[in-house]
C-alpha cells in the first residue's frame, strides 16, 4: 500500500458537477506525478457547519481512516471546503489545493493559449473559505493566464472576495436570503461571464444571473466564447446523484 | 423552543460585542452637542427637502432652534468629520437657522405634558439655563414660575448678544412655547429686592438659580474710575434695552479678545461711535473670538490693536480723554500662568472719550445673602454632577455656577439642573448614570470612505458693511433653499455599520451586531433562522474595525442548538443535508483506491 504516495480527492460538488473533469484530472495527475490514489467520499464538513460537533468527529474519522489505509502522506484537494477541513482535522498528512499546484505541473498540453482567441472576458469569483490563501488566487490567476482567457477582477476579489450565497448550509435553510446574496455577488461583477473553482460556487453564480464555468471546464474542455453553450444546473438532485455514480465509475476506471 | 442555554463562555463572547461593537455608536456632532441634537438627522432630512421632519426632530431636543441657528457657537462643527478631515465643517448652525425660519410652526410643537403633580418650582433667570429647565419640569407636570429682573426674555442672549444677530421678535416667539405649556413669568421682578431668596424657597419645593453673570468686569488700572469707562455688560444691556438713548462718544476704545469685545465694538459703531479701537493681548489669529466676527467687525470699521494691553487711562478734569497702551510681547509665562509681558518702550496714546472693559464677568450674587457658598467671579459652588448646591432643594445652572459660557451649554446645564431636581423630589439617587450629559466623547471610530470629495462649505451671506451698521438690522441673511440642500448633502453621514453595508443577512434580522447580540444577552431568544442564515464567509469580520468574528458566535449557537436539540438542525430545510450526508457516506457513492502499481516504476525512474 505504500506505494500510494499521494491521494486525490475531488470532494463533494465537482463529482457531482463533472464526472469527465475528475477523470481527467485524475488522469492528468496520475501523468505528473505517479504514486497518486483517489478518494470519492465526504469530509463530513455538512455536519461542522450545521454544528454537530459529535457527528462530524465520527464522520471524519471514517473518512480519515480511508487516507490512512491507502497509506498517503499528501492529499490532493480540489475544494476549498475539503482544504480547510482536512488541513485543520488531518495532522498527518500534508494537505494541498489542486490550484495551487498548477503552476509547478504545468496545463495539459493542448490547453496551453486555449482561450487567445476567446472573445469573452472571465469575471474570476474566489471561494471565500479560502480567502486568506494567496497561493491558491495566484494559482489560479496563473491558470487563466496560461488558457490565454481575458480576465476581470470583481471589486471584491482574493482576500477580499464575496460570498457565493452557498455557504453555512443556508440555501437549505433559508433559500430566499441565499438568492439575496448570490445577486449581491454577481452585482458588482461587469463581465457576463464567470469562472469559479468551487462547483457550488459555480451554481450560485448561475442563480445569480451569470453564465458560469468551474476551472476545469475550461482546462480540459473546448473553447469557450460567445458562442459557446455554458453549463446551466441541474434541474433536481437526481443529476447529481448520477454524475456522482459516473465520477466514481470514472475514477476506478482511471486507477483500475 | 427558541429559548437556549448558553455556556458562559459562548456569552462572554457575545458580550463583548455588546459592549465594543460601535454601530449605535452616535455621531461627532451629536456627542459633541450638550443637547444631543441629533443634527446627522435633521441635516439629512433637509438633503431630502423633508424640512417639516427636520424642523421636528431639532425640536424633539430644542425648543430654541432659530435662535440658535444664529447665536450657537456650534461645537458641533469643531468635531464634524468634514472639519478634522478637511477643515471644511458641515454649516450646521445655518442649517438649522434655514429650516427653523422656514418651517417652524407652533402648530408643530409639542404641548402634551404631564398632568400637574402638585410640586412647585421657582426658576430664577429667564436665559437659556432658566428657560430649558422650567420646560422640562412643566412637562413632568410641575408648576414653575420664572423670576427675571429684566423686563424681557432672553438673559444673555437678550442683553448680551446684540439685536443684529438676533433678532428679538424670534426670542419671544420661541420663548411662546413655555407660555403655552403654563410656564407663569414674573418679568421685572428681582429676587432679593421684589421679593426675597428666603420666601422663594418657603413658597416652592425647589428653585433653580440660573441667574447668568450680569456684572461687568473692571480690571483697576490707572484711571479706571474716572468718567467714561464703561463695562461691556452694562453697556450692551443698554443698547439692547433702549438703543435710542445710550450715549457713546465718537471716538472710543474697547478692551478684550472675546466676541463679547466684538459684540461691543460692533453695536458702539451702530449707536453713534465713528472711530472704535479693539485693544486686545492676542495676535490676530489668536483671538478667543471666532475669526469670522473679527473679520466682519473689520469690515464695519472697527480698528484692531491686536497684541496690545492697557497702560492707563488719561483724563483730564475727571473726564477720559485718552487710552494709553503697550505692546504685550507674552501672555503665558514658563509656568503656563496668565502673567503678560510688555515692552514699555512701545506705547502709543488712542485719543478717544470712551473705554469699555470687556474682559469677563462675573456673577451678582447678593440675593442669597451669603446662604450659598461662592468661588471665583462670584459663581456658586456646587457639586458638578449635579448642579445640587448647599441647599438640598436649591440648584444653580448656567453660567452662575461657571459651568457654561455658550447658550447650547446653558441649556444643557438646566436641563441637568432639572432632573436632579426632579431625581431628589422622587426619592431617587441623584449622582448615577450621568456620564452622558452634556458634550462627551463618543466611541466612534470611522475613516473617510473611498471616493469622498472634499466639497468647500457653503457660506451665508452678509448683509453689506455700509448697510449694516445704519441700525440693528440682521447682518446674516441665512442659506437660500438651494444653499442648504447642497450643504445638507455634504453631510458624512458618520457611522460604523460597516459590517451592515457587506452582509445581507444581518441586514435582515438588525440595526448592527450590538443590537442584535444585546437582544439575545437580554432575552435569551433567538430565532434559530438567524445563526443558520450566516453564510459564514467572514466579510463582515473583513469590515469590522473591532475585527469581530460574528460568525464565530453564530457558530457557537449552531453547536449550542444540536446540543439541546438531539444532535439534529432545528432548521427544517435541514432534513435534506440528512439525506445528503447519508448518500454522501454510503458505499454506492464512495470509493478508495490506491495509486496504479504500474507507476511505481515511473515514479522511481522519474527521481
Amino acid at each position: 500500500m505504500a506505494d500510494t504516495k499521494r491521494v486525490f480527492i475531488p470532494g463533494c460538488s465537482l463529482p457531482s458537477y463533472n464526472p469527465d473533469a475528475v477523470m481527467k484530472t485524475l488522469e492528468f495527475l496520475q501523468e505528473k506525478l505517479p504514486g497518486t490514489g483517489g478518494i470519492l467520499k465526504c469530509c463530513g464538513k455538512p455536519t461542522k457547519a450545521l454544528g454537530q460537533v459529535d457527528k462530524f468527529k465520527e464522520r471524519y474519522g471514517d473518512f480519515q481512516s480511508e487516507v490512512d489505509k491507502l497509506g498517503a502522506d499528501e492529499i490532493i484537494v480540489a475544494c476549498q471546503s475539503c482544504f480547510l477541513t482536512m488541513s485543520a482535522n488531518s495532522p498527518n498528512q500534508t494537505v494541498k489545493s489542486l490550484w495551487a499546484m498548477f503552476p509547478t505541473l504545468g496545463l495539459p498540453e493542448r490547453a496551453k493559449g486555449i482561450g487567445k482567441k476567446s472573445d469573452i472576458t472571465f469575471a474570476i469569483h474566489d471561494s471565500c473559505s479560502t480567502r486568506d490563501r494567496k497561493d491558491i488566487h495566484d494559482g489560479i490567476r496563473w491558470i487563466m493566464s496560461e488558457l490565454g482567457y481575458k480576465v476581470e477582477e470583481p471589486p471584491h476579489t482574493r482576500e477580499n472576495t464575496k460570498c457565493c450565497g452557498f455557504g453555512g448550509m443556508i440555501v437549505p435553510a433559508n433559500p430566499d436570503l441565499a438568492q439575496r446574496v448570490m445577486n449581491k455577488r454577481t452585482e458588482e461583477v461587469e463581465s457576463d461571464y464567470m469562472v469559479t473553482y468551487c462547483a457550488a460556487c459555480r451554481e450560485s453564480m448561475v442563480k445569480g444571473g451569470k453564465k458560469a464555468v468551474h476551472i476545469l471546464d475550461l482546462i480540459f474542455g473546448d473553447m469557450y466564447d460567445s458562442n459557446s453553450e455554458f453549463p446551466g444546473n441541474p434541474s433536481s438532485p437526481l443529476k447529481g446523484w448520477t454524475n456522482r455514480y459516473k465520477s466514481k465509475s470514472n475514477i476506478k476506471k482511471v486507477l483500475k | 423552543m427558541s429559548k437556549f442555554t448558553y455556556p458562559q463562555e459562548v456569552l462572554d463572547k457575545m458580550r463583548d460585542i455588546v459592549d465594543n461593537c460601535m454601530g449605535e455608536e452616535v455621531p461627532y456632532c451629536e456627542a459633541t452637542c450638550p443637547m444631543h441634537t441629533d443634527v446627522k438627522g435633521y441635516v439629512n432630512l433637509i438633503a431630502e427637502k423633508r424640512y417639516e421632519d427636520a424642523i421636528k426632530l431639532i425640536r424633539e431636543k430644542l425648543f430654541l432652534p432659530a435662535s440658535l441657528g444664529r447665536v450657537c457657537a456650534h461645537p458641533c462643527e469643531e468635531n464634524c468629520k468634514r472639519e478634522t478631515e478637511y477643515r471644511q465643517p458641515m454649516a450646521i448652525a445655518a442649517l438649522k437657522r434655514f429650516v427653523a425660519d422656514n418651517f417652524d410652526k407652533e402648530e408643530l410643537w409639542n404641548l402634551d405634558k404631564k398632568e400637574n403633580n402638585n410640586k412647585k418650582v421657582a426658576v430664577i433667570g429667564a436665559g437659556p439655563a432658566g428657560a430649558q429647565a422650567a420646560l422640562d419640569l412643566v412637562m413632568e407636570g410641575y408648576s414653575v414660575t420664572v423670576y427675571d429682573r429684566l423686563p424681557v426674555y432672553g438673559g444673555m442672549m437678550r442683553v448680551g448678544i446684540p439685536e443684529y444677530r438676533l433678532p428679538r421678535n424670534i426670542i419671544d416667539f420661541e420663548y411662546s412655547l413655555l407660555e403655552k405649556l403654563g410656564v407663569e413669568f414674573k418679568m421685572g421682578v428681582e429676587v432679593g429686592k421684589d421679593i426675597s431668596f428666603d420666601e422663594l424657597k418657603e413658597n416652592h419645593d425647589g428653585v433653580i438659580i440660573a441667574v447668568g453673570a450680569h456684572k461687568g468686569v473692571i480690571i483697576p488700572i490707572e484711571g479706571h474710575d474716572k468718567d467714561g469707562v464703561l463695562d461691556a455688560v452694562n453697556f450692551l444691556r443698554d443698547v439692547s434695552l433702549d438703543k435710542e438713548n445710550v450715549k457713546i462718544a465718537k471716538k472710543i476704545a474697547v478692551i478684550g479678545g472675546g466676541n463679547v469685545a466684538i459684540d461691543v465694538a460692533r453695536s458702539a459703531r451702530r449707536v453713534g461711535a465713528e472711530e472704535v479701537h479693539l485693544v486686545c493681548l492676542e495676535e490676530k489669529g489668536k483671538m478667543p473670538a471666532h475669526d469670522w466676527e473679527v473679520e466682519e467687525a473689520e469690515e464695519e470699521g472697527v480698528t484692531l490693536h491686536a497684541g496690545f494691553g492697557p497702560e492707563k487711562i488719561v483724563d483730564e478734569n475727571g473726564k477720559v480723554v485718552g487710552f494709553e497702551i503697550k505692546k504685550c510681547l507674552s501672555i503665558i509665562d514658563d509656568e503656563g500662568n496668565f502673567n503678560p509681558q510688555f515692552d514699555e518702550n512701545n506705547k502709543l496714546v488712542l485719543d478717544v472719550e470712551n473705554v469699555v472693559f470687556a474682559v469677563g464677568q462675573s456673577v451678582d450674587n447678593a440675593f442669597v445673602n451669603e446662604t450659598l457658598e461662592t468661588k471665583r467671579g462670584g459663581r456658586f459652588n456646587v457639586d458638578p454632577v449635579t448642579l445640587q448646591s448647599q441647599i438640598e432643594n436649591v440648584f444653580v445652572a448656567g453660567d452662575a455656577s461657571g459651568g457654561s459660557v455658550i447658550a447650547i451649554e446653558a441649556m444643557a446645564e438646566g436641563r441637568k439642573a432639572a432632573k436632579s431636581m426632579m431625581r431628589l423630589f422622587n426619592g431617587e439617587e441623584l449622582h448615577t448614570d450621568r456620564e452622558k450629559e452634556g458634550t462627551y466623547e463618543t466611541r466612534l471610530e470611522t475613516d473617510i470612505k473611498e471616493g469622498t470629495e472634499d466639497l468647500p462649505r457653503i457660506s451665508t451671506t452678509q448683509l453689506d458693511p455700509k448697510i449694516r451698521i445704519q441700525d440693528f438690522r440682521e447682518v446674516d441673511l441665512g442659506l437660500t433653499e438651494d444653499n442648504a440642500i447642497e450643504e445638507a448633502s455634504r453631510c458624512l453621514k458618520c457611522e460604523c455599520k460597516l459590517c451592515m453595508n457587506e452582509c445581507v443577512m444581518l441586514n435582515d434580522y438588525c440595526e448592527c451586531p450590538k443590537d442584535l447580540f444585546e437582544n439575545i444577552l437580554e432575552t435569551g431568544d433567538v430565532d434559530p433562522m438567524i445563526p443558520y442564515s450566516c453564510n459564514m464567509c467572514s466579510q463582515c469580520t473583513i469590515a469590522c474595525p473591532k475585527d469581530f468574528e460574528m460568525s464565530g458566535r453564530f457558530m457557537d449557537m449552531r453547536k449550542v442548538m444540536i446540543k439541546q436539540n438531539n444532535g439534529k438542525s432545528p432548521i427544517k430545510g435541514h432534513s435534506a443535508i440528512e439525506m445528503h450526508q447519508l448518500l454522501g457516506f454510503s458505499k454506492l457513492f464512495n470509493t478508495s483506491k490506491p495509486a496504479k502499481t504500474s507507476s511505481k516504476k515511473a515514479e522511481k525512474g522519474r527521481s
